[in-house]
């Protein structure tokens, strides 16, 4: 039984009241206005969730990775190392949109589904039952559904999110179905149950089991961008308010990605099946796709939305490696704790030219090192963080991750490939990074500076610490990931 | 007994592909819209006919969790449809272009 101090359940009971007070709050005053009166309200219910999280860390209450438990949620290292990851976020996105939103009406509803999708991706981290992770990922899904769309009046905020609907729909249903195949065969929805069931199958049923765990890694791989199923996202993200983008391609995703390590990558060890060639060929056609598509965009949002799926690849080296290397799952839960913030900021940065200059086709940004010059200098270092430039904390993430596949190369003939399939999508993507760069401060010649959001400052600040900081003494970083990452190797069971 | 499992899964299975078919050949959101419920609810038959021959209810509780909140997600989406017909009065997804890579 889980404490009722326990972390995931007192997140729930902050994020959830205040979530659900805010829109009672703005009814009761009767006005509309005034969004930063709810934005400091939503900012301090997540600042407080975040401190809970670091002071359970802290106290050490929190047990090491486990992935398996008798109850539907389980107070472990690896749903409390995602918590922190996607608190960062949606404080990004809730700071982000104090002066993004200041133009728009209703603000309350906004940071109340703020607050209620992230209690979703917390959960969807901290569950280990199939209906506890189908109702989180429902819980993170639908309010998602409505921010993109949020922008009733455009038409491109519509469009983005019926297809963020659609796909988002299709996902949930192909999930249910998996979760439906693998209750059939072993008669239960817990995780550890379901994994247990999995490893003393009748060989006729195996198709079966494969036609499950397929089936989930195509519900996840939607959210995650993977490449067959990323078609809905370039179009969402540019569609999309640029604060809800941030919290798309830095957190949802990353829900993705902590399902897929529940239930994929374990049932992928006890099933001791290939699926490592799958994912490694996902992982390197998801790279190449997204960073060549990156290339040939003119738009900044659209350009970012491309490096995401192409992250997505580098991650998920990480996860196709797993079984034969031990960093690889820490090296993904490094990269992605790295991505949260890098996305986060980048996106942020995007939120404060779109709300001071009202841009976002590249060549627009020219002269943008002078006009917004701290603005600029986060959005160069975020990039560079992305693409991999060695005194940033990017960097260490993806030596960790190539160095994992070099590592399984001794079970896996292909698994090099990987390592150099991801330096030369490294060096691809430094390409349109650089060219970003260069039309901000090498191009136009006399743009007076404006006056940049503060808010937008803030975040900037705090991604480069971050991002500087943890590049040049990355030694705690890794710490915490090597406590988080749950230790499987060939011969475990649940 | 096994036999009828045997004949819900083959519902099921045929629920999914007529799913599958309406995804891929319609092209008005709203029929699209009914084709993703169609395999949500072949998954929540799979789930109460393999939950029937169990001992526990664990199946019947999962559907109930799955139906409330396909509910959910159907009042989400036909409202993103109402926005866009109130702003192209057409719901057939083909019209909707404004975003292009």
């Amino acid at each position: 039984m889980l404490e009722i101090t326990s972390t995931p359940l007192v997140l729930i009971a902050i994020l959830g009241t205040v979530g659900i007070l805010l829109p009672i709050i703005s009814i009761a005053r009767k006005e509309q206005g005034s969004n930063s009166f709810y934005a400091v309200i939503a900012f301090a219910a997540l600042i407080v969730s975040m401190g809970y999280v670091g002071y359970q860390f802290y106290e050490e209450n929190i047990a090491s990775s486990a992935l398996f438990s008798e109850d539907v949620i389980v107070d472990d290292a690896f749903g409390g190392f995602f918590a922190i990851a996607m608190l960062i976020v949606a404080i990004f996105t809730t700071v982000g949109s104090f002066n993004y939103m200041r133009k728009h009406n209703s603000p309350a509803v906004y940071y109340s589904l703020i607050l209620l999708a992230t209690i979703g991706m917390v959960l969807v981290a901290y569950s280990t039952d199939l209906i506890m992770l189908f109702v989180a990922w429902e819980l993170m899904s639908i309010p998602t559904y409505i921010l993109v769309g949020y922008m009733k009046k455009n038409p491109s905020s519509n469009e983005a999110a019926l297809k963020y609907f659609l796909f988002g729909a299709l996902s949930s249903a192909i999930i249910v179905y998996g979760i439906s195949i693998s209750y059939g065969l072993t008669g239960s929805t817990n995780i550890g149950e379901v994994i247990q069931g999995y490893s003393t199958l009748d060989p006729s049923m195996l198709p079966l089991a494969l036609l499950s765990v397929g089936m989930f890694i195509a519900g996840f791989g939607f959210k995650m961008g993977l490449v067959p199923f990323h078609q809905w996202l370039p179009d969402t993200y540019e569609g999309a308010p640029p604060t809800i983008t941030a919290l798309l391609a830095a957190a949802t995703k990353k829900a993705g990605f902590a399902a897929t390590i529940r239930i994929v990558v374990l049932g992928m060890v006890v099933l001791n099946l290939d699926w490592t060639l799958a994912l490694g060929i996902i992982a390197v056609m998801t790279m190449t796709i997204g960073n060549v598509a990156a290339i040939m965009q003119k738009n900044i949002s659209r350009m970012l939305a491309y490096s995401s799926i192409a992250h997505a690849g580098y991650i998920l080296i990480g996860l196709a490696v797993a079984p034969h290397s031990s960093l690889g799952l820490q090296g993904s839960l490094y990269q992605i704790m790295n991505h949260a913030v890098m996305k986060g900021a980048a996106f942020i940065a995007i939120t404060g030219i779109v709300t001071t200059l009202a841009v976002t086709h590249i060549d627009k940004l020219q002269g943008l090192g002078r006009r917004m010059p701290i603005t600029a200098l986060g959005l160069v270092i975020a990039l560079f963080a992305l693409a991999g430039i060695p005194p940033l904390s990017g960097f260490w993430s993806k030596l960790m991750l190539f160095g994992s596949a070099l590592d399984a190369s001794s079970a896996l003939w292909w698994a090099p490939w990987l390592a150099i399939a991801g330096v030369l999508n490294s060096a691809l993507s430094l390409a349109y990074y650089g060219w970003i760069t260069r039309k901000m401060y090498f191009e136009g010649e006399t743009e007076k500076r404006v006056a940049e959001p503060k808010s937008i400052i803030a975040v900037m600040i705090f991604s480069s610490i971050f991002l500087i900081g943890f590049g040049v003494y990355p030694e705690p970083l890794i710490k915490f990931v090597e406590f988080a990452t749950p230790v499987i190797s060939l011969g475990l069971m649940p | 007994m096994t036999s009828e499992l045997v004949d819900f899964t083959l519902v099921s299975v045929a629920l999914l592909g007529i799913g599958i078919y309406g995804l891929a050949v319609k092209r008005n959101f709203i029929r699209m819209l009914f084709a993703v419920e169609i395999i949500i609810n072949a998954a929540n038959l799979n789930i109460v006919a393999f939950g029937r021959f169990l001992p526990h209810s664990g199946g019947q509780t999962m559907a109930l969790f799955s139906i409330a909140i396909a509910a959910a997600e159907v009042a989400v989406g036909l409202s993103l449809i109402i926005v866009a017909y109130r702003m192209y009065q057409n719901v057939d997804i083909a019209d909707f272009r404004s975003l292009k890579g």
